[in-house]
């Protein structure tokens, strides 16, 4: 219950950032511009406006998660409001995790609103529309659950502008772990066991990445959308403790 | 009287702020005019500079030198965290943009090759982009064997799409003059699920006939037909109409065959073979000119196109010049 109200405030707070309309404007900017690309193509039409409007949903979701993210806790602090919050009896592990929920009740509000504009556009121009796309925007969201959760991590223990790097490159490097597997593969065993355990420990991005099978109609299991489901949550739940343990023992002065 | 003075006293402190605000208002006129036209000024000389920036580097050229210099596929798509297909649709989308601004006279394909490779090396299951690809490296740079290798990359990643192999068999058909070879790429494609009912017709056809004009009409009727873009298209109904050339050209060549036979010398005019009843009427030249012939050497020629297409004669027509 008190993780509910945090939600929704953090959600109430969220929803006045300009710079959360900016960049949904953009997104939408973005996959609206698939209209006239199209025109300009030759040939598979409708995969670019599927693999536009995906990347845009996706690109704009990291960005807002990373940038919403990192302010959540930092802000409570440099405002002060952290103490009039901490002082009451809210565990700290509901704080964050009602200002973790909250994040998410605002991704999730703009990712309908970037979804409607590209099924808007898809109608539009009569592109079809199939189960795949709602599972790789599902994995979009599981993608962005993760990110939010490193952004609130690093907040909890670093400054804003650090943690927005570190979530950063956390995110490029979660796209490049399975490279990473593959250079260790033709490494000596040292190096084989490193680069194995930084992909093992890093999350594995790429795995919520189904653009490619939406635009070649490639369906997946439901075996693979449960695992990956439960790796996505696992991993964010994960995260998550992690922030909690941190935040419990920081002190504030 | 009183009313107005009333009205003047009461309006004096009304009028001095008036007066304040129009010596403000002005001054700010003037400001927002000079302001106005700094931003003109500046506005022509950024449109200006950018202009003349765009006359100085041949912009088609720098497109052309940017596409040259994409990174590998394998470097590309790592760096893209995950939006390779995004990738691979820019890359294909300038592409397109390149080759639609003008007939490319580029002798140099070696960029559109490379670009190529990268799309589909970042989109391996784009199969539109090996098939449309392979048929312009084939048909409009001339190199079949980069096209030949491009499709059989298609065909390494995407097993079941059976445009890969027919448009390999269609390179070894008329680039390469490889009937075996042809006739074993299009039974591959006999055997792919999907495939149109045709590509069975077509397969049987060419293990049996080989070289034959109206086998080469039909190939190219289905490659028309499949065609989504009307550049592809209009490069497929030329070489429709070339083989149409070729075909009416081998059917003149026997009536002049016979001629000769007959009267012992060539024909003055091509009308003498209509006159004298060796065809019945001379067909018409596909591209809106006329063919003609040689009395002196009796060759056969079209007034468009001089070289002959050389593979596409029916069998015993002309032999003396194989």
């Amino acid at each position: 219950m008190r993780v509910l109200s945090i939600a929704f405030n953090t959600f109430r707070e969220n929803i006045r950032e300009k710079l959360l309309y900016n960049l949904l404007i953009f997104a939408l900017l973005m996959i609206g511009s698939s209209i006239l690309l199209t025109r300009l193509t030759v040939g598979e039409w409708d995969r670019l406006i599927i693999n536009l409007g995906l990347s845009s949903i996706n690109f704009f979701g990291v960005l807002i998660a990373i940038f919403v993210g990192i302010s959540l806790v930092s802000k409570e602090i440099d405002k002060k409001t952290i103490y009039t919050i901490l002082s009451k009896p809210v565990p700290r592990y509901e704080f964050l995790l009602g200002k973790y929920l909250g994040l998410m009740i605002t991704l999730f509000v703009n990712t309908v609103v970037m979804v409607a504009g590209l099924l808007a556009v898809m109608a539009y121009l009569n592109a079809p529309v199939t189960l795949l796309l709602f599972e790789a925007l599902g994995f979009i969201f599981l993608e962005l659950m993760v990110i939010t959760a490193v952004a609130l991590l690093f907040s909890t223990f670093t400054s804003a502008t650090l943690s927005a790097i570190f979530t950063l490159a956390i995110y490029a490097v979660g796209h490049l772990s399975t490279d990473l597997k593959q250079f260790g593969a033709q490494m000596d065993s040292v190096g084989k066991a490193a680069l194995n355990a930084i992909y093992y420990v890093l999350p594995n991005l790429e795995r919520f990445n189904l653009k490619g099978q939406v635009i070649h109609h490639v369906k997946i299991s439901g075996t693979d959308v449960l695992l990956t489901t439960a790796y996505g949550l696992a991993y964010a739940g994960l995260l998550l403790v992690l922030a909690s343990i941190i935040f419990q023992r920081r002190d504030f002065q | 009287m009183d009313m107005s003075a009333n009205s003047a006293g009461s309006s004096g402190p009304a009028s001095t702020s008036h007066e304040w605000h129009t010596h403000l208002s002005s001054r700010s006129w003037l400001g927002g005019i000079l302001l106005g036209l700094a931003a003109a000024v500046l506005l022509a000389t950024v449109l200006g500079l950018q202009m003349e920036l765009d006359q100085r580097h041949d912009e088609r050229a720098g497109r052309l030198e940017s596409l040259r210099m994409l990174p590998r596929g394998e470097v590309l798509r790592p760096a893209l965290m995950g939006f390779h297909h995004l990738g691979a649709d820019i890359i294909w989308l300038r592409i397109v943009q390149v080759l639609g601004e003008q007939v490319v006279t580029e002798q140099d394909y070696e960029w559109l090759s490379h670009a190529l490779d990268v799309v589909t090396t970042l989109d391996p299951l784009y199969i539109y982009a090996y098939d449309a690809g392979g048929t312009i490296l084939a048909e409009l740079a001339h190199r079949v064997d980069w096209s030949n290798r491009l499709l059989e990359k298609g065909m390494k990643a995407n097993p079941a799409a059976w445009r890969l192999p027919f448009t390999l068999g269609f390179n070894y058909f008329f680039h390469l003059n490889d009937y075996v070879k042809a006739g074993e790429y299009m039974g591959q494609a006999a055997k792919i699920p999907g495939r149109p009912l045709y590509v069975d017709t077509l397969a049987a056809r060419l293990y049996v006939e080989g070289k034959s004009p109206l086998l080469a009409l039909q190939y190219l009727e289905i490659m028309i037909q499949q065609a989504e873009d009307p550049q592809l298209r209009a490069i497929y109904e030329d070489k429709y109409k070339e083989v149409l050339i070729a075909r009416d050209l081998g059917t003149m060549d026997l009536a002049l065959a016979r001629y000769r036979q007959t009267r012992g010398r060539n024909p003055q005019t091509i009308a003498d073979l209509v006159k004298e009843g060796f065809v019945a009427s001379v067909p018409e030249e596909p591209f809106g000119g006329e063919y003609r012939v040689d009395p002196e050497t009796g060759e056969i020629e079209s007034s468009t196109h001089r070289e002959r297409l050389r593979l596409h004669r029916p069998p015993g027509a002309n032999s003396s010049q194989e």
